[in-house]
């Protein structure tokens, strides 16, 4: 056997500890990965929810828009005038004219039942009253209960009395003696063109089924992150792991990449199939998509290891971690305003990664905004995850320096 | 003789209860100290604390030559058998050991040898969920923790309730430990173990009486 010399020998032993280390870390990030992979419950909620809510609002969402709202009329005047009326209502796209009520509380009875989303009541002396060229009153009742239909269905009335209006308004400039295409100048000299950016369509499902597949994924990475810390220490085993000596740095650093090498599985389905199959906007391209996705997943970790750190038992940090994840999405302002939410409460919202993840795909998936935009947002969720990092490891070991004091 | 352990005025106050009082002993190498006494008077906290798993109200406590407060260097040369079941549950025996000896940068080799010498051939593929009986459980233990050739072993209740073979098998080996120059403290509430023991102190009224 060669003699090693003193350099030599200081590199075996190098080596050899290299190798223990190393072992040692692969041994921690294999336990998890086999923890993980063992328990059914986790192993189920990790790789089907995501993808199952992703094909089920698929599901949902199918028909992309809504259109087909189901109108009734009362119509009282019974004239040419209220016929071309209703022929302006059946000819929009956007609604059904299902029934026609012989009277207003007929028409009130049928929207409290649910059976139609919107009701127009022209009333008696219609006709006449728009050929003396008097003011007379179209009422446009709608069914305020579901917010979606409400709006959809606004639009398309304001779309057939606009329609309407201008129509009436030239044949009573007609009749008053102005030139046919004088009228029509008259109307014609604004136009108001509406024109949607970025989802042209109005498609809900761009809008809504990949955020709310994402939900439901972050949901799973911020419960399974809670578990990060009390997981180990709140169980038996935590005593061998204290027994070996061997550093708790180390123990959480493994097992937090291989969570965070999971959540990052996790979602790489959901994008594939929110993309790659059904044929979502993404205009930003992948590499920044999955750059920004695999920041908030690190983020993310790092609020659910702060969760797992100041939490007594486990049972506590699933409840923290459902207390975060299951509203951040309605706080992030992805579907209702941030700006509409109390002044007080916007900067709270702003604390939570999930808010600057939703915000940022919004703007990555319609928007094509690019690194130099996105970088402030990649910045923000990196620097919340070195602060609860940090907070999570400060907590830990306020209470232990406590504990020691006695 | 430098001491493997030294306590001087240790107390531990858990709540409003006073576990431990200002107790203070040594234990020289090759020693067999036992702590003796009834269920709820501090005996598994103290052998944590010398384990350096739990922490404490006051006094110093130094276990081969560190003081615990101070380092964890000591656990290198430290075995823990619990009187609970504190192994990884999710694991099966083979996988604890391989995983307990990679945490304690033991080998391989040292693997085998404690499936031979604790007769744990036949479990290997069992989760120690299902070990049925409290006898395998504590060989299995008791091989997790001599994995990185302890020069101390803290067993807590090691052979309280277990059959009469993993009994006789671990006696054997715990003998064999101590003929080898290893030094060990254990805690039973059972006196007929006292014969075993270099000296006994008896956990007593937050106290301990030698």
């Amino acid at each position: 056997m060669p003699k090693r010399n003193g350099t030599g020998r200081r590199n075996f032993i190098q080596n050899r500890v290299d190798v223990i280390m190393f072992s040692q870390s692969r041994a921690i990030m294999k336990r998890e990965l086999s923890y993980m992979w063992r328990d059914k419950g986790l192993r189920n909620i990790l790789l089907i929810v995501p993808l199952l809510g992703l094909l089920l609002f698929v599901g949902v969402y199918s028909y992309q828009r809504v259109d087909n709202i189901s109108t009734a009329i009362v119509d009282l005047d019974k004239s040419s005038a209220s016929q071309q009326v209703i022929t302006g209502l059946k000819n929009s796209q956007d609604l059904q004219v299902i029934a026609y009520p012989n009277n207003y509380d007929h028409l009130r009875e049928l929207i409290k039942k649910g059976e139609v989303i919107v009701g127009v009541v022209i009333p008696e002396n219609y006709g006449k009253d728009v050929a003396l060229g008097h003011q007379t009153k179209v009422a446009v009742l709608i069914d305020g209960t579901n917010m979606i239909y409400a709006t959809n269905a606004t639009s398309a009335i304001l779309t057939v009395t606009r329609t309407l209006g201008a129509e009436i308004g030239i044949k009573t400039l007609i009749a008053q003696g102005i030139q046919p295409n004088q009228a029509l100048e008259a109307y014609q000299s604004i136009e108001f063109r509406e024109e949607a950016w970025f989802n042209p369509t109005m498609n809900y499902a761009y809008f809504l089924v990949l955020a709310f597949a994402l939900n439901m994924w972050q949901q799973c990475c911020t419960l399974t992150s809670c578990m990060n810390i009390i997981g180990e220490n709140g169980v038996r085993s935590w005593l061998q792991i204290k027994a070996s000596g061997m550093s708790t740095l180390k123990l959480f650093f493994c097992k937090s990449l291989v969570h965070i090498g999971i959540f990052m599985l996790m979602v790489l389905p959901v994008y594939f199939f929110a993309f790659g199959i059904f044929r979502f906007p993404l205009t930003s391209g992948w590499p920044l998509l999955l750059l920004f996705t695999f920041v908030f997943t690190i983020s993310l970790h790092s609020l659910g290891t702060l969760m797992s750190s100041i939490s007594g038992n486990a049972v506590n940090a699933t409840r923290f971690g459902m207390v975060i994840a299951l509203p951040s999405f309605v706080i992030s302002g992805f579907t209702w305003p941030l700006e509409t939410m109390p002044q007080w409460f916007q900067p709270l919202a702003w604390i939570l990664p999930q808010t600057w993840f939703f915000q940022g795909i919004n703007y990555l998936t319609f928007k094509n905004q690019g690194w130099e935009f996105m970088s402030r947002y990649i910045f923000v969720l990196g620097l919340m995850a070195v602060l609860f990092y940090s907070a999570a490891a400060l907590y830990a070991h306020s209470v232990k320096t406590l504990f020691r004091k006695g | 003789m430098e001491p493997i352990i030294k306590v001087n005025k240790l107390s531990q106050k858990i709540g409003r209860k006073m576990l431990l009082k200002e107790i203070s002993f040594e234990v020289l190498p090759g020693e067999c100290f036992g702590v003796f006494g009834t269920r709820g008077t501090g005996k598994t906290s103290l052998l944590h604390i010398l384990a350096g798993v739990d922490r404490f109200t006051s006094g110093q406590v130094e276990v081969l030559g560190s003081n615990i407060r101070k380092t964890e260097k000591f656990k290198h040369d430290l075995g823990l058998v619990t009187q609970e079941r504190s192994l990884f549950p999710d694991l099966t025996v083979a996988e604890n050991l391989d995983f307990i000896a990679a945490l304690k940068k033991a080998s391989k080799a040292d693997v085998c040898e404690m499936i031979e010498r604790y007769e744990l051939n036949e479990l290997l593929a069992e989760p120690v969920t299902v070990l049925d009986t409290m006898g395998v459980f504590q060989r299995l233990s008791l091989a997790c923790a001599m994995l990185n050739s302890p020069k101390l072993l803290i067993a807590d209740e090691i052979i309280k309730d277990i059959d009469l073979y993993s009994r006789n098998l671990i006696l054997r080996e715990l003998q064999q430990f101590q003929a080898e120059g290893g030094t060990c403290v254990y805690a039973f509430s059972n006196i007929a173990f006292c014969g075993y023991m270099s000296k006994v102190g008896w956990n007593y009224n937050s106290g301990m009486l030698y």
